[in-house]
């Protein structure tokens, strides 16, 4: 059997990583910020004041540029599974396609549906009504979060299918399982709470911007102290679910957790620190100029004081079984399809949770060929592939750190503008504000590098310990692939400078100028011009 | 009308309980989701409410 070209497979891995990672650049936006819409719509709706629907309207308009430029880059990546990953949606697309399906039709046209309702129908709806639809733009945009997580969560934690020997595939056996699925569930509260961060710090940044200007003052106010309150919650949650992840992590997946902790050899608890920096060296496979925060690894990955964690190395040594258990599950299957003997499938069964270790071990195997090997070949095959279950940890190590530092700074950020907010010491607080305004594209920064850290941590794998990366792509040519390459880069790079200039250009004329969908100039009001007591005598009068 | 109202609003309650019971049950990050957007968006709201009546109180102050 002749594999396909490992420059084809890293080229398609690098395309789908430039299209997911662009894609993201707008998701995050667009599941936090429809929330913001609702709570900010919900206050005007519960006290009838002006000011609470041209907050909500105003910050619509942004989400409205976001959601219009941003929404389509990420259907190209469901083509995508089908033009780059043909072996992989062969292999998997019962389990994958079915929530990519519902995704589609269910939550992706219920957001889009709604979303015109929520920017024409503000004179055309009942307060009420009108809430119900923001709700329900909020809801579908998070619902088709849920679906492409639950997708994502079936490849990192394949539950709820069996592979059928017959057709040679994953087979579809319970929606429940799939969708209860303890990874998605994790993953999807993780991944919408980011996005509530991302649009906290959104709203935070540029309401810091017009404080610091200024201007609209009492809109200002209020969509900074919405934005820190809802941030900082948000960020705790984050933070929480971040471990509810690790955890799962460490149960089921743990050579990503000991390659996000640099573990290159199994722990001694309680002292082992917990590495804060360090060099990982792949090749040699150790770490250097390590510095550590002793005590702090074993409670923060296993939760407990004396739970050892398994080391790089040692799961490396424990894979070798699991290799040579693969292989024989291999060498069955191949004899199963040509004699359809029940003693060839009874043999495969017996070794069938190994058959991805046999897969890993082709690319060693003379003619990628592993059902005939010999003894000596076997331990040779065996001792090649052993390495290859491990992912890149230099990627793993540093895309996981950037994203909790960086959510360490959220929470700080957060909870002093809260603080100084509630305690209407805005203004006297230049340095947080602008610290605000530059932090406006860190949360997506970090949401980046935490899809970085869970896709990368999950080599060499696309379907966990079932299909390995090279063996899941499509058989392009090279200079295909670089060319499609080229070509999204310049489109998605197009998008993101529209993006830019739009959401620039809008922020910079402030909530009194322009028409809001079809509404016209609803935000020239009063009070935006206004200081807070005069705002607030006219609410009183 | 009230009678059909009152139906209206038991029977979202029973349906509201039984999602409680059954997602909490097989999905308690699903259900923590549900749960804690709700209270993210309260809060948030109970903070610019009351942002409003902090305005009030130091405008009364001045008069």
């Amino acid at each position: 059997m002749e594999l396909i070209n490992p420059d084809v497979v890293d080229l398609s891995r690098f395309q789908f990583a430039l299209t997911a990672l662009y894609h993201f650049m707008f998701v995050p936006l667009t599941l936090g910020l429809t929330f913001m819409l609702a709570a900010m719509e919900t206050v005007y709706v519960v006290t009838g004041r002006q000011i609470y629907k041209d907050m909500a309207q105003f910050w619509g308009k942004l989400f409205g540029i976001n959601f219009a430029i941003g929404v389509a880059t990420g259907i190209t990546m469901e083509f995508e599974f089908g033009t780059n990953w043909s072996m992989y949606s062969r292999f998997f697309g019962d389990m994958f396609g079915t929530p990519l399906a519902i995704e589609g039709l269910m939550a992706f046209f219920m957001e889009s549906t709604f979303v015109g309702l929520m920017f024409f129908g503000w004179d055309r709806l009942s307060r009420p009504a009108h809430l119900a639809i923001t709700y329900l733009v909020a809801l579908g945009s998070n619902l088709s979060a849920l679906w492409i997580l639950v997708a994502n969560a079936s490849m990192n934690m394949p539950d709820g299918a069996h592979f059928d020997p017959d057709t040679m595939r994953m087979q579809f056996d319970s929606v429940v399982k799939v969708i209860f699925n303890p990874d998605a569930q994790a993953k999807f509260v993780h991944t919408s709470v980011a996005g509530y961060v991302s649009a906290a710090m959104f709203v935070m940044g540029i309401s810091a911007f017009y404080i610091l200007r200024g201007q609209h003052k009492a809109f200002a106010a209020r969509s900074f102290r919405m934005a820190a309150l809802f941030g900082i919650i948000s960020t705790v949650a984050v933070i929480t679910l971040g471990d509810v992840l690790g955890r799962l992590d460490y149960e089921h997946q743990p050579t990503k957790i000991a390659a996000i902790e640099g573990l290159w050899h199994t722990s001694k608890p309680p002292y082992e620190p917990w590495l804060a920096f360090a060099l990982p060296d792949d090749a040699r496979q150790e770490n250097h100029l390590e510095i550590g925060v002793p005590f702090v690894l074993t409670p923060l990955v296993a939760h407990s004081f004396d739970t050892p964690i398994t080391g790089m190395t040692e799961l490396e040594e424990q894979a070798g079984p699991r290799i040579a258990s693969g292989i024989q599950a291999l060498a069955a299957l191949r004899r199963y399809g040509q004699a359809h003997d029940p003693a060839d499938l009874a043999q495969f069964r017996a070794h069938e949770a190994d058959m991805g270790f046999g897969f890993l071990a082709m690319r060693h195997a003379p003619g990628q060929d592993v059902s005939a090997l010999s003894a000596a070949q076997m331990d040779e095959v065996v001792r090649q592939t052993e390495p290859d279950i491990l992912p890149n940890v230099f990627v793993t190590f540093w895309s996981f750190r950037i994203m909790v530092f960086l959510s360490l700074w959220f929470f700080a950020v957060f909870a002093l503008s809260a603080y100084v907010s509630l305690t209407n010491r805005l203004e006297r607080n230049r340095l947080l504000l602008k610290l605000c305004m530059w932090s406006i594209p860190l949360p997506i920064l970090a949401t980046e590098f935490g899809w970085i850290t869970a896709e990368a941590g999950r080599q060499p794998w696309t379907v966990f310990n079932r299909l390995p990366t090279f063996l899941s792509a499509s058989s392009h040519g090279i200079g295909y692939m670089i060319f499609s390459l080229a070509g999204f880069a310049l489109l998605y790079s197009t998008f993101i400078a529209a993006e830019l200039f739009l959401m620039f250009k809008y922020a910079r004329l402030g909530p009194d100028h322009g028409a809001h969908g079809a509404q016209g100039p609803h935000l020239t009001v009063a009070h935006d011009r206004k200081d807070a007591f005069s705002v607030a005598s006219s609410l009183s009068s | 009308m009230n009678i059909m109202r009152l139906a209206g609003l038991a029977v979202a309650l029973v349906v509201s309980l039984l999602f409680a019971v059954f997602v909490g049950d097989q999905g308690p990050w699903y259900f923590a989701w549900v749960v804690g957007t709700v209270m993210i968006i309260l809060i948030a709201g109970a903070g610019a409410i009351l942002l409003d009546a902090q305005d009030e109180q130091t405008s009364e102050k001045e008069i």
